[in-house]
């Protein structure tokens, strides 16, 4: 606890603030990705990224490396903006770097691991080819844990996690202070899965790196993250410390997102809050909570009143409306009935 | 006991391309009685959805038998007629697949692909097929009146309900189900795992749950098969298998894997990477990631063991191991 | 894909194993014609005229002007097989180039682009090719920018394409997230991935720049007499079809062996670079 208070009087690494990206499709209107998200990710620190397919994580993630322009909103690295005119790039590279989802695709097939490996370096000028740069790869695999003779493959004679544990070499090859995650395990197997996030941790702990970790998998992002914010449709609906929002989840679309993970247990008592319908898309969102239409608790008010993002308790942020009720009500609430996954279409 | 529905005997299949040959079943002994709900779990490439497929005798091309006996009912598959063969296939046995997108026929109705089935293994005319897919198609949770839709017009979860529809649309003695909902966001799965559970209290089908995902298993399944490089290492009820893993690997899956709830310990990886198809270790093929390997694992393949009523582990030292 | 299996491919497809051989061998030839030629393939001897293939030391005969159509045919391989060369890589490079700008920036640049080469692959090539040299004169070099100007879309159009698809890989959007700039990040990471496609459509091209420069040397625009070349010596040899039909024949038959080669060539490394086959 002592550890987290400190984290508060810290300054933020990384501040997101009123983040928007739509992306204008024709003849349908706009789509409205990433919808006024705020955030700050302190030094050392993991903060989780999770929701369902569509609810904007990855945009997040893609406008923070600028790989798409935002629509608005500002965003700050260690005070400064990020987003402004005179804004040194070179510097945001070498300190904000990224992990991707498909460790196939995100490998160039037609070069060697060193070729991968020394991109970076030598894009930003920081070695010139020669044995200063075999000394740097060479310290590079290590901190990896990447054998050395790995280096003059290619792609293709690696497996899953071997080219994902390059992905991770290649993103720390600039010794930046802050990464994307952007689903980096959710495409290899289990065993393998937990030799990448232990590699992860073990990296932040050496060199306090901060998190973005972006996932779909609610059980990897408790693992790993010291906050979590939970994204619907392209906004973040609730906020907290790990423990906090497993304990005390209060946005309905959290608390039903959690029970509706099957669970490796013995004793068979699920209590399910099953959603009806389908995600929707974020196209021309109506005004009103956005989660109204799937919510198991929603009331006429619901869509009419757009809910803020309001603390509950310290550092536990809801957007809902009856969010000190959500608890208690989910006790009660049953599985959604066949009638009811009807009428939702 | 129940009547065995399927029985696997030593099955062994060998993939041969032009870049190389792979041993994709090396000995796979299985057995699904009536009304049993059997999970079939491992990584990718240890061979599940081969052991389904060969089940049914459509082992894609490439893919040899090169052994092993396949008893459905007691009538052995390989032997039968082509006729038979179609009946087995879709009305005694049906499958679902893990991908929505591509299991459904993008020119047909839903209600025509259903009614296809229907009408070719229970021989109903137009008018009943339309009446038993509208019924089917309520079962899972999709208005009766979308039967003349396409399923492009559906979301990946309602498609894969349209699929399941059409999966119990003959009431088949066995469902395998192959990662139906690894596409799917949790809370479709949620909602399909749900639907599941609830037709197998109101259907008497046996089930075979392919799937990587350790709690769909816990979930769905009372037997639980645990697959590692094409063979079956460890079998039992899932309480007892879950609860009380004996083998290295189950050990070492259940370890690796983040939990929802409790401490937030370190995860144990399992040293090594997956036996390669191709270049399979000798003796028990998971020797050289093991951490309790002794010389006989590394030269023999360790027979299946009962440790307890209904658990049974294939390895030499049958799970039991100091401290 | 792995080396050894590509090499294996190769050996085994009956394509490119044909194309590949008769290929090299119509190069070979061509290189070593000077050697190999027995006359002087642009002097005239009309005592000689139109004499049967075999008389007198000329092995394919002699045409209307006595002069040895053997030797005409190894010298006209050269011009042939030399301006394919120079009118492949220079439509290679230009239209790979655009195709690469047009793809990787879209926008107002890929509109440009594209509607640039619609219009141009819109107009029947050898319609293209006639209009533009009949206006322009008749040269080697104008004769080299026809062929060009008509056919780099074909690389322009695959590049862009290929572009397309490896735009959106994350190794790209792992470069752009490096700091590397554009031209760095289409020539050192995507262009690599596009050689394989680029290669089959160069050999196929190969073949078809061939075919129409023969055709526009058959209608008097290309290649200008006595300097000979398989079309305008099938051109010579239409009037004699009756009385000497090997006039015809000869450049006839290498020019379709060499169309052949080419094309087998092309089909066969699409066979052997085809990533669907397992």
């Amino acid at each position: 606890m002592a550890e987290k208070m400190e984290n508060k009087s810290r300054k933020p690494l990384l501040e997101v603030r009123h983040l928007k990206k739509y992306f204008t499709i024709p003849r349908k209107g706009q789509l409205h990705a990433v919808d006024d998200v705020s955030f700050q990710v302190y030094p050392g620190e993991t903060l989780g990224l999770v929701g369902e397919s569509g609810c904007g994580k990855s945009t997040v993630g893609n406008v923070i490396m600028k790989l798409h322009k935002r629509t608005e909103g500002e965003m700050y690295l260690e005070g400064r903006d990020v987003f402004a005119s005179d804004a040194d790039k070179d510097a945001f590279c070498r300190k904000v770097q990224i992990i991707f989802l498909d460790p196939y695709s995100s490998l160039n097939p037609r070069k060697t691991i060193k070729d991968i490996l020394s991109e970076p370096l030598l894009v930003q000028k920081i070695v010139k080819k020669g044995p200063e740069l075999d000394k740097f790869l060479e310290e590079l695999c290590e901190t990896v844990g990447l054998s050395q003779d790995l280096l003059n493959h290619y792609p293709h004679e690696l497996d899953g996690g071997m080219r994902q544990v390059v992905g991770i070499a290649r993103a720390l090859s600039l010794n930046p202070s802050f990464i994307v995650c952007d689903e980096p395990v959710s495409a290899l197997d289990v065993s393998v899965q937990a030799k990448i996030i232990n590699l992860l941790m073990d990296l932040q702990k050496e060199r306090n790196l901060s998190y973005l970790f972006i996932s779909h998998d609610l059980s990897v992002v408790r693992h790993i993250s010291n906050r979590i914010a939970v994204m619907y449709l392209g906004q973040i609906v609730e906020m907290a410390d790990t423990d906090m929002i497993f304990q005390n989840a209060m946005h309905p679309y959290t608390i039903a997102l959690m029970s509706a993970v099957p669970k490796v247990s013995v004793d068979k008592k699920v209590n399910r809050i099953v959603l009806a319908g389908d995600v929707p898309s974020p196209m021309n969102p109506k005004p009103g909570c956005r989660f109204a239409p799937r919510c198991w608790m929603a009331c006429p008010e619901c869509s009419n009143k757009t809910p803020e993002l309001t603390e509950m308790e310290p550092g536990h942020f809801v957007s809902c409306m009856y969010a000190r009720e959500s608890r208690e009500r989910a006790k009660t609430a049953a599985t959604v009935s066949v009638e009811k996954m009807m009428e939702s279409q | 006991m129940e009547e065995k529905l399927l029985e696997i005997k030593n099955l062994r299949v060998r993939f041969v391309t032009e870049r190389a040959t792979a041993d994709a079943l090396n000995g796979v002994n299985l057995t699904i009685r009536k009304g049993e709900s059997l999970g079939l779990v491992g990584e990718s490439g240890a061979g599940k959805t081969t052991t389904a497929l060969a089940s049914l005798k459509l082992l894609p091309r490439g893919g040899q038998m090169l052994d092993g006996e396949i008893y459905f009912k007691g009538k052995d598959v390989m032997r039968m007629s082509k006729r038979e063969l179609l009946d087995m296939r879709g009305h005694r046995i049906s499958m679902i697949f893990q991908n929505p997108l591509t299991s459904l026929n993008p020119v047909f109705t839903v209600g025509e692909q259903i009614g296809m089935v229907l009408r070719q293994h229970k021989g109903l005319n137009k008018k009943q097929a339309d009446e038993e897919a509208m019924r089917l198609l309520e079962t899972v949770g999709i208005a009766g009146y979308r039967l003349n839709d396409y399923p492009n017009q559906f979301s990946g979860g309602m498609r894969q309900r349209v699929g399941i529809a059409a999966g119990i649309a003959c009431n088949p003695e066995l469902l395998i189900a192959d990662e139906p909902t690894t596409a799917l966001d949790v809370t479709i799965q949620a909602q399909i795992l749900e639907l599941m559970k609830r037709l197998q209290k109101e259907y008497s089908t046996s089930l075979l749950m392919i799937t990587h995902n350790l709690g769909i298993i816990s979930e769905l399944c009372e037997k639980v098969a645990v697959m590692y490089a094409g063979r079956i290492i460890e079998y039992g009820t899932v309480r007892e298998v879950f609860s009380d893993p004996r083998h290295p690997y189950t050990r070492g899956l259940l370890g690796a894997l983040p939990k929802l709830e409790g401490d937030r310990d370190r995860l144990t990886a399992i040293p090594g990477t997956v036996a390669n198809a191709q270049h399979l270790p000798e003796g028990c093929r998971f020797h050289p990631r093991c951490e309790h390997c002794t010389e006989e694992c590394k030269k023999q393949q360790p027979e299946m063991v009962q440790v307890k009523e209904e658990h049974f582990v294939e390895c030499f030292r049958g799970g039991k191991f100091d401290g | 894909m792995e080396r050894k299996l590509i090499f294996k491919r190769m050996v085994k497809s009956k394509f490119f194993m044909t194309g590949f051989l008769v290929a090299v061998f119509v190069v070979i030839i061509s290189i070593l014609s000077p050697l190999l030629a027995n006359f002087d393939p642009t002097a005239n001897a009309l005592v000689d005229r139109l004499k049967s293939p075999g008389i007198a030391g000329h092995i394919l005969g002699t045409d209307q002007l006595g002069r040895d159509i053997f030797s005409r045919l190894l010298m006209g391989s050269r011009y042939s097989l030399l301006i394919a060369l120079v009118v492949v890589s220079l439509a290679a490079v230009i239209g790979t180039f655009l195709g690469l700008v047009s793809g990787y920036f879209g926008g107002r640049t890929d509109t440009l682009i594209m509607r640039i080469s619609e219009i141009f692959l819109s107009i029947p090539q050898l319609i293209l090719a006639i209009a533009i040299m009949a206006m322009l004169g008749t040269s080697v070099f104008n004769l080299v920018m026809v062929l060009v100007i008509t056919s780099w879309t074909q690389y322009c159009k695959l590049a862009r394409n290929n572009v397309l698809v490896q735009k959106n890989m994350d190794f790209v959007h792992a470069s752009q997230v490096m700091g590397a700039g554009n031209m760095h990040i289409m020539l050192t990471q995507i262009f690599p991935n596009i050689t394989t496609p680029l290669l089959i459509t160069i050999s196929q091209q190969f073949g078809m720049i061939i075919m129409v420069e023969a055709s526009l040397s058959f209608l008097g625009l290309g290649i200008q007499q006595p300097t000979p070349s398989w079309g305008n010596m099938i051109a010579d040899g239409r009037t004699y079809l009756t009385t000497a039909p090997w006039m015809v024949i000869a450049p006839g038959v290498a020019l379709m062996i060499t169309v052949l080669a080419f094309n087998f060539l092309g089909d066969g490394l699409r066979d052997v670079f085809d990533p669907k086959r397992t």
